[in-house]
């Protein structure tokens, strides 16, 4: 290297680095240009001799920048299996139409009735659109469709958050409508009509024989008991949430919403048991209950940050003018085994009280109530759920999870008496059900 | 692996982590610790990736691959080859002088403060496994003589940081950023508002006055920094003392021996941090006349000797 | 390259860093409530440590506790969107 020459080499050096940087910066763009954040799992959920649920999820989140983020998500799920129809155990067999009219299914003694046909599927698209529109203040805009064979659903929601005091301070105000149409196979039953069934007193031939007058008479009985238009109900909720940074380790929410539904709240599938005094049935009716419903409910979480941990522990009370009132205790504590690995716990509990129109069966020698629902899920129960996550992210950022958990469902007796034979029958079964998930987010 | 973290430091946040054994640090023009930590976890990914991709002391990248090849043609990717011209450049430019095989030597010349000077037989041995020129590469691949290893340690750390920068540049546009990996530096774009980036650098004592003692004394000099890359070239401490006579790890590839009579450090200000960066290493081959050099070349410099 | 050496010891550096600790003790007695100031966010801001963390998770959940249980909602939005119950 002459001095004499040198003189060109800040230019040669300066072209040199531009191709270096230049080559460089091709390469960060087309890495930067997908990013897209997937979030995916499957979950199995498996109740004992009743239902089981797959369920996929897809959820894609794009960061556009400045706060404006778009989140999608598509959730399929199928179910299948038995389900508590409400009617009570007897310690003989008993014989119910399926809820099409087309057949029936005969439940052992001493059994819980279970109708046996569920066979569902659900597909589920939602979207949301969060913004800033003031300086600290976003917004959310959310959309979202159901549809099952029977049910369609389609909501929105609307919603606004504003940072105070350094962004220590979060508050929400937010709405939401959702808009739902059933339309029951069978058509839906007729409140606290009886249940016709065929045990061959609409004349002699059995079920197998077409154009059968017997048939044809069953049939027109059940269709008297039967609505076969759609029917719907709309829901609107309103959310006030409190978000609160209370030092370098710990945060607080603090929620209350208010939800109202009107419309048909039914559960067409679900029947009660009409016993004489000596506990036998006599009939079964569909269950009818009222056609609003207004809630209130108080949300409390709070989450702290261990060196190596962090505690997520919340608490929800909600009171509803049914007349269920419930309390939810929920704890997770996730733990760092690793700067790639963590496990986490899970505990909750939850226990309600029934409403006020639940009975286990009605009495024959009572007048009918307006509204009755032998529905074990609003009745009064205690639930606990234990589980185990274990998660990893791999060398190339992508994160994989596999949760197990333990779902126990303990109906109580809210003070019914079991008269006659149903002091034999267990009327308020347990429910425990397997939990698995596996998900991959990328 | 990638262990970061931010720390608010008046008007600016200060993100730093540890690579290329050298403390990192970006001073970022906000006081949002969001955007801080974002920009400090992308960039210490960025920089460790760099770091795994072309240091010489790992078994399992591309280096390692091309080092072991013993003679045969080993595939690259983009960015290595644009890495191999940029150091092809600097070979044409310095006539030899920079030369990316020259690692090698370091097999007889071990600058740790001791007094082993290699003898010659040794040094014509290793001199066979050196020069640039026998090589041969290309976009898809790169075939070297057996025996032959490259050593990107002489631009990596500046080709790391400009990466860092450009990455931030990409991240926050909009924001001033300043790159400092262990006194090699960038600053994206001006601050705002007319400021300036302080950053302290270690630069020897000029202490003429005791010409026996060898021992560098650092002391931390304030600079300020409105735009551009700034790099450093020395010896450190590594350098050989024999019979008084002071040996500078900075070795004249030609010839298999160190360069004489040079500056102990060189600091350069250009543009980007990897022109800085090889400028500096430029001028310290000069020898005696570095600083004649530096005057030529019309660049920002501070020259110790 | 608008690069101006200063100071060649590093009292600069010595007194920038009392100037520092002394603002950073004002700012500390001033606000004694809740929260924390810009800087203090490192933990708070781990992913782990967002309100929606697990998000899909939750989502799961809350769709069977909604079918299997009689309230639901209160985190979010109770809505309804399912025929299961």
């Amino acid at each position: 290297m002459q001095l004499s020459k040198s003189k060109k080499i800040t230019a040669l050096l300066a072209t040199a680095t531009c191709t270096l940087l230049n080559a460089g910066a091709q390469a960060q763009e087309t890495k930067s240009e997908n990013d897209w954040q997937f979030d995916t799992a499957i979950l199995y959920y498996g109740e004992t001799d009743r239902v089981s649920l797959l369920e996929g999820v897809i959820s894609a989140t794009k960061d556009f920048g400045d706060q404006r983020v778009l989140n999608t998500k598509l959730v399929i799920d199928t179910l299948t299996g038995a389900s508590a129809t409400g009617a009570v155990s007897q310690p003989y067999a008993q014989t119910f139409s399926r809820p099409s009219g087309d057949g029936q299914y005969t439940t052992s003694p001493n059994e819980l009735p279970l109708d046996d046909t569920f066979k569902d599927t659900r597909v589920q698209l939602s979207a949301n659109w969060t913004q800033p529109i003031y300086k600290d203040t976003r917004v959310n805009l959310g959309g979202n469709i159901s549809r099952e064979y029977d049910y369609l659903s389609v909501g929105t929601s609307v919603s606004a958050e504003s940072d105070f005091y350094n962004k220590n301070t979060t508050a929400l105000f937010g709405l939401s409508y959702q808009f739902d149409s059933i339309d029951p196979v069978g058509g839906r039953p007729i409140g606290l009509s009886t249940m016709v069934v065929n045990n061959g007193q609409f004349g002699a031939g059995d079920a197998g024989d077409a154009g059968d007058a017997g048939e044809d008479a069953f049939e027109a009985a059940f269709d008297q008991t039967r609505i076969t238009d759609t029917d719907d109900k709309s829901t609107v909720d309103a959310l006030f949430g409190l978000t609160q940074v209370i030092n370098r380790r710990m945060l607080v929410q603090l929620n209350y919403s208010y939800s109202t539904s009107s419309g048909y709240l039914n559960d067409p599938y679900k029947l009660l048991s009409l016993v004489n005094t000596n506990g036998e049935t006599q009939s079964v009716l569909h269950e009818n209950r009222p056609d609003s419903r207004a809630k209130h409910s108080v949300f409390a979480q709070t989450k702290y940050a261990f060196d190596n941990a962090v505690a997520d522990v919340s608490y929800r009370f909600a009171t509803d003018d049914w007349e269920i009132t419930s309390h939810t205790i929920d704890s997770k504590l996730r733990y760092n085994l690793s700067e790639s690995d963590y496990i986490q716990p899970h505990f909750r509990y939850y226990q309600q009280s029934e409403a006020d129109f639940y009975r286990p069966y009605l009495d024959n020698t009572d007048a009918l109530p307006i509204f009755a629902s032998a529905d074990y899920r609003l009745g009064e129960m205690t639930a606990i759920t234990v589980g185990l996550k274990y998660g990893h992210k791999m060398n190339n950022g992508h994160e994989w999870g596999v949760r197990a958990e333990y779902y126990q469902q303990d109906p109580k007796n809210a003070g019914f008496e079991n008269i006659g034979v149903l002091a034999s029958q267990d009327l308020y079964p347990s429910v425990k059900a397997f939990i698995l998930q596996f998900s991959y987010s990328f | 692996m990638s262990d970061w973290k931010i720390q608010t430091a008046g008007d600016h946040i200060k993100g730093s982590f540890f690579c290329m054994a050298s403390p990192c640090e970006l001073l970022i023009d906000t006081t949002d610790p969001l955007v801080a930590s974002h920009l400090t976890e992308q960039a210490a990914a960025e920089a460790f990736r760099i770091e795994q991709k072309f240091s010489r002391y790992r078994n399992d990248n591309i280096v390692f691959a091309i080092n072991q090849a013993q003679g045969k043609s080993i595939a690259i990717d983009n960015e290595t080859f644009q890495l191999l011209t940029f150091a092809n450049s600097c070979f044409e430019i310095s006539e030899g002088m920079f030369d990316i095989t020259s690692g090698v030597l370091r097999r007889a010349w071990k600058f740790d403060g001791s007094d082993n000077v290699p003898n010659p037989e040794t040094i014509n041995q290793l001199l066979a496994f050196i020069g640039w020129d026998r090589v041969k590469f290309d976009q898809q691949k790169i075939k070297m003589p057996a025996g032959f290893e490259i050593d990107l340690g002489g631009i990596g750390k500046e080709y790391a940081v400009d990466c860092v920068a450009k990455l931030c540049t990409t991240l926050a546009p909009a924001l001033s950023i300043l790159v400092n990996f262990g006194g090699d530096i960038q600053v994206t774009q001006k601050r705002k508002e007319g400021k300036y980036w302080l950053v302290g650098i270690e630069m020897p004592a000029q202490d003429t006055s005791q010409t026996k003692n060898h021992d560098t004394k650092y002391n931390t000099v304030m600079v300020k920094i409105a735009r551009g890359g700034l790099a450093t070239s020395g010896d450190a401490n590594r350098y050989l003392l024999h019979n008084g006579v002071r040996y500078s790890h900075v070795l004249n590839p030609q010839l298999g021996k160190p360069i004489m009579d040079g500056p102990r450090s060189v600091t350069i200000a250009s543009d980007h941090c990897v022109q800085a960066g090889l400028m500096a290493t430029l001028a310290l081959l000069q020898g005696k006349q570095a600083e004649q050099f530096l005057i030529q070349q019309e660049v920002s410099y501070w020259c110790y000797w | 390259m608008n690069i101006i050496k200063i100071q060649t010891s590093n009292k600069y550096t010595k007194k920038l860093i009392s100037v520092f600790f002394i603002i950073t003790a004002m700012q500390l007695g001033g606000c004694a409530n809740l929260g924390v100031q810009p800087w203090e966010r490192d933990l708070l801001a781990k992913d782990e440590m967002a309100l929606n963390a697990d998000a899909i998770d939750i989502g799961l959940d809350e769709h069977i506790y909604f079918s299997k249980e009689g309230t639901s909602g209160g985190r979010s939005f109770a809505g309804g969107g399912c025929g299961c119950n």
